[in-house]
C-alpha cells in the first residue's frame, strides 16, 4: 500500500506544484503590495492580490480533487494502466492508496490555504492597525448571511473540515462513476452522459442522505456534515474496488 | 543461425556437433556447452538442445557424466567410424547428384579429381 | 500449469477470443501464431488478469487467475506501458517495488547486453530501445509464466539474435514461456510447441519436432495451410 501510495503521489506532484508556484507568486505581489502600501502602486495590487489568492485557494483545493480523477481515468483507460493493474495489488489498495492520496492532499491544501490566509489577514491589520474593527466587520457580514457560527479556532475548523470532507465525498462520486463507466459501460452508446448523470445523480443522493441526519444548529451541524461525508466516500470506496475488482478490464 | 525448418532441428544441430567432432574441432574428451548454454548458443529450444544431447549419446559419441556435463567421447574409433559413416552419406549424395545428371561412375571420379586440380590451381 | 477453459471475451457485437479451452504446460516455450486481430492478445492479457472475461475461466496452477498469479505471472504487453516521467532506472525501481521475484542486478545485465543506459527517458526511446527494455524489465523477474506479448516487434534484424539468446536463457523445466508473433520465422527455432488461433478460436497445439518428423512440413508450413486461404479470400 504504501508503494501504490508512493507512485500515486509521483502522479499528481507536478500539479501540486504549479499551484504551490502560482500561491507563491500572488503571495509575493500581496506582501509587495503591503510594503507599498501608501503608493496608489500598492493600493491596486493589494485587493487584486487578495482577490487572487483567495481564488487559487478554493481552485487549488478543487484541481486536486479533479486531477485525482483524471489520473484515475487515465489508469483505467489508456496503456500507462498496464503498469498499475499488472501488480500484485487487490483493486482494494489501488482504490484506496489513491483516494488516501487525494484525501491527505484535499486536507494538507485546505489547511495550508487557511493557515496562508489567516496569516495574510494578520499581516494586512497588523500594517493597517484595525485588527479588531476588522473581525467586527466580517461577524455582521456572516450575521448577513445567517450563518451561526462563531468566529472562534472551533467554529473556523467545523467550516473547513464540513467544506473540505464534502469536497472529498465529491470526488469519490466521480471516482465511482468513472469506474462505473470504464468497467461497464464502455464502448456503450451514451457511456459519456450516463456517467454524468450518474454523478449528478449521486451527489443529489448523497446531499439528500446528508440532510436527513439528525442535525443541530451550527457546529454540531458542520461536524454531523463533516463525517457523514466521510461515512459516503467510505462507502463510494468499497463499491469502486468491489466494481473495479469484478468488471474492470483495461 | 539458419536452419531447414522442416527437419528436426535436433537432427540439424546434432549433424553440425558431430561434424565439429569428427573435424576435430571438438576434441576428444572435451566438455561440451551445458544444455541451456548449447540451447543460446544456436538459437534453439533448450527441449531440442536436450534432445541433441540424447542422439549423440545414443550414438556413443558424446557421454554425459552426472554432475559432469556432456563429453566428446575418448573413444577415437568410435569417431572414426562417424567419421567414415559422414563421409560415406556424403560421397552416396554426390554420385546420387551425377548419376541424377545422366552421368556413371566413372564420370564422377574424374569431376572430382578435375575439382581437386581446379582447387590446387586456384592455390 | 496455464488452463483456460471455454474462454471467451466479447467487445460490443464481436468475439475476439471464442471459447478457448486449452492448457499450457510447463517446461516448453510456445509460440502462439495468428495474423493481427486473431484474439491472442486478448487470450493473453485475461491469462494475465488485466481482462475480465465475457464468459468461461482461465487458471494458473489451478487458481483462477488474479491477486495471486500475478505474483508469478510475468506479462509484456505489445504496447509501451511506462508512465511518461519515468526513466529507466524508474522502470526497475517500480518493478523492484512491486515484484518479490524481481532482481535489479540481472536488469542491469540485461540493459548492458541490450545497451540501455539507467538515465534514459523513457518518453525519448526510439521504438526499437522501448521494445528492448520491456524485455529486459520483465525477463529480469524470476516468474513461473512469461507471456511475451510480439517480443520481436520494432526491433531490427541484428538485435534480434540477441533477444531471442535472452528469451531462451529463461526456459527452463519449471517455466513456461509463451511467446505470440506474426514473424512465424523468429520462432521457428526458438518454441517447440506453436498454438494456432484463428478468428478467436483455437485451431490446434502441435509439438514442433514431431511434426517436422512426421509430417515434414515446418512451423511456417502449418501457418501457411491454416492461414493461407483465408488471406486470399479477404484480399
Amino acid at each position: 500500500m504504501t508503494k501504490l501510495l508512493k507512485y500515486e503521489i509521483k502522479k499528481t506532484w507536478l500539479t501540486k506544484l504549479i499551484v504551490l508556484g502560482i500561491t507563491g507568486v500572488a503571495e509575493l505581489a500581496f506582501l509587495l503590495g503591503l510594503c507599498l502600501k501608501d503608493s496608489s502602486a500598492g493600493e491596486k495590487i493589494i485587493p487584486v492580490s487578495i482577490l487572487t489568492l483567495v481564488m487559487i485557494a478554493f481552485g487549488g483545493v478543487m484541481v486536486i480533487g479533479i486531477q485525482s480523477v483524471l489520473t484515475l481515468h487515465r489508469d483505467m483507460n489508456t496503456k500507462q494502466g498496464y503498469m498499475l493493474f499488472m501488480t500484485p495489488r487487490s483493486s482494494y489498495q489501488i482504490v484506496g492508496a489513491k483516494m488516501l492520496e487525494n484525501g491527505i492532499s484535499i486536507a494538507l491544501s485546505g489547511v495550508f490555504f487557511f493557515a496562508l490566509g489567516f496569516l495574510d489577514i494578520t499581516l494586512m491589520f497588523a500594517r493597517y492597525g484595525e485588527l479588531a474593527e476588522l473581525w467586527k466587520r466580517i461577524r455582521e457580514l456572516l450575521d448577513m448571511f445567517r450563518v451561526e457560527v462563531p468566529i472562534t479556532p472551533a467554529g473556523i475548523g467545523a467550516v473547513i473540515f464540513a467544506s473540505l470532507a464534502s469536497w472529498l465525498a465529491t470526488v469519490t462520486i466521480a471516482y465511482l462513476a468513472d469506474i462505473i463507466s470504464s468497467a461497464l459501460l464502455n464502448g456503450k452508446k451514451f457511456n459519456g452522459i450516463l456517467t454524468f448523470v450518474l454523478f449528478i445523480a449521486l451527489n443529489i443522493l448523497m446531499n439528500y442522505m446528508l440532510r436527513a441526519l439528525p442535525s443541530g444548529q451550527g457546529i454540531t451541524q458542520l461536524v454531523v456534515i463533516g463525517v457523514g461525508s466521510l461515512v459516503f466516500s467510505v462507502i463510494m470506496y468499497i463499491a469502486s474496488s468491489i466494481l473495479m475488482e469484478r468488471y474492470l478490464s483495461v | 543461425m539458419d536452419y531447414n525448418p522442416t527437419i528436426p532441428i535436433w537432427v540439424q544441430v546434432s549433424t553440425m556437433l558431430r561434424r565439429q567432432i569428427c573435424a576435430g574441432t571438438l576434441s576428444p574428451g572435451s566438455k561440451l556447452p551445458g544444455g541451456r548454454d548449447l540451447a543460446a548458443e544456436y538459437g534453439i529450444n533448450p527441449n531440442t538442445a536436450a534432445r541433441v544431447y540424447q542422439e549423440l549419446e545414443r550414438e556413443g559419441i558424446c557421454t554425459t557424466k552426472r554432475g559432469m556435463g556432456t563429453f566428446v567421447t575418448q573413444d577415437e574409433n568410435k569417431i572414426k567410424e562417424v567419421r567414415t559413416q559422414m563421409a560415406g552419406d556424403a560421397a552416396r549424395a554426390y554420385l546420387a547428384e551425377i548419376h541424377g545428371l545422366g552421368l556413371r561412375t566413372e564420370d564422377a571420379i574424374r569431376m572430382l579429381e578435375t575439382a581437386e586440380g581446379g582447387k590446387d590451381a586456384e592455390k | 500449469m496455464l488452463k483456460s477453459e471455454e474462454l471467451t471475451k466479447k467487445f460490443g457485437g464481436k468475439t475476439a477470443v471464442d471459447h478457448v479451452s486449452m492448457e499450457l504446460e510447463k517446461g516448453h516455450i510456445y509460440a502462439m501464431l495468428g495474423p493481427n486481430g486473431s484474439g491472442k492478445t486478448t487470450w493473453m492479457k485475461m491469462a494475465a488478469g488485466l481482462m475480465k472475461p465475457t464468459s468461461g475461466t482461465v487458471s494458473f496452477e489451478g487458481m483462477p487467475v488474479g491477486l495471486e498469479s500475478r505474483k508469478h505471472v510475468a506479462y509484456m504487453s505489445t504496447e509501451p506501458y511506462f508512465y511518461s516521467w519515468m526513466t529507466i532506472r524508474d522502470v526497475g525501481q517500480y518493478y523492484e517495488d512491486f515484484f518479490d521475484d524481481f532482481s535489479m542486478e540481472k536488469y542491469r545485465q540485461l540493459l548492458r547486453e541490450m545497451e540501455l543506459e539507467e538515465e534514459m527517458k523513457t518518453k525519448t526511446l526510439s521504438s526499437g530501445m522501448a521494445a528492448k527494455l520491456k524485455i529486459a524489465v520483465t525477463l529480469a523477474r524470476d516468474a513461473s509464466v512469461y507471456m511475451l506479448d510480439e517480443p520481436f516487434n520494432g526491433i531490427d534484424l541484428l538485435a534480434r539474435d540477441e533477444i531471442r539468446r535472452c528469451i531462451i536463457s529463461e526456459a527452463a523445466e519449471d517455466k513456461l514461456l509463451l511467446l505470440s508473433s506474426h514473424l512465424v520465422e523468429e520462432m521457428e527455432a526458438v518454441a517447440d510447441r506453436a498454438v494456432f488461433i484463428k478468428y478467436g478460436k483455437l485451431v490446434e497445439v502441435r509439438d514442433l519436432e514431431e511434426m517436422r518428423l512426421t509430417d515434414g512440413v515446418s512451423m511456417a508450413d502449418r501457418y501457411r495451410e491454416i492461414y493461407g486461404h483465408t488471406e486470399v479470400k479477404q484480399a
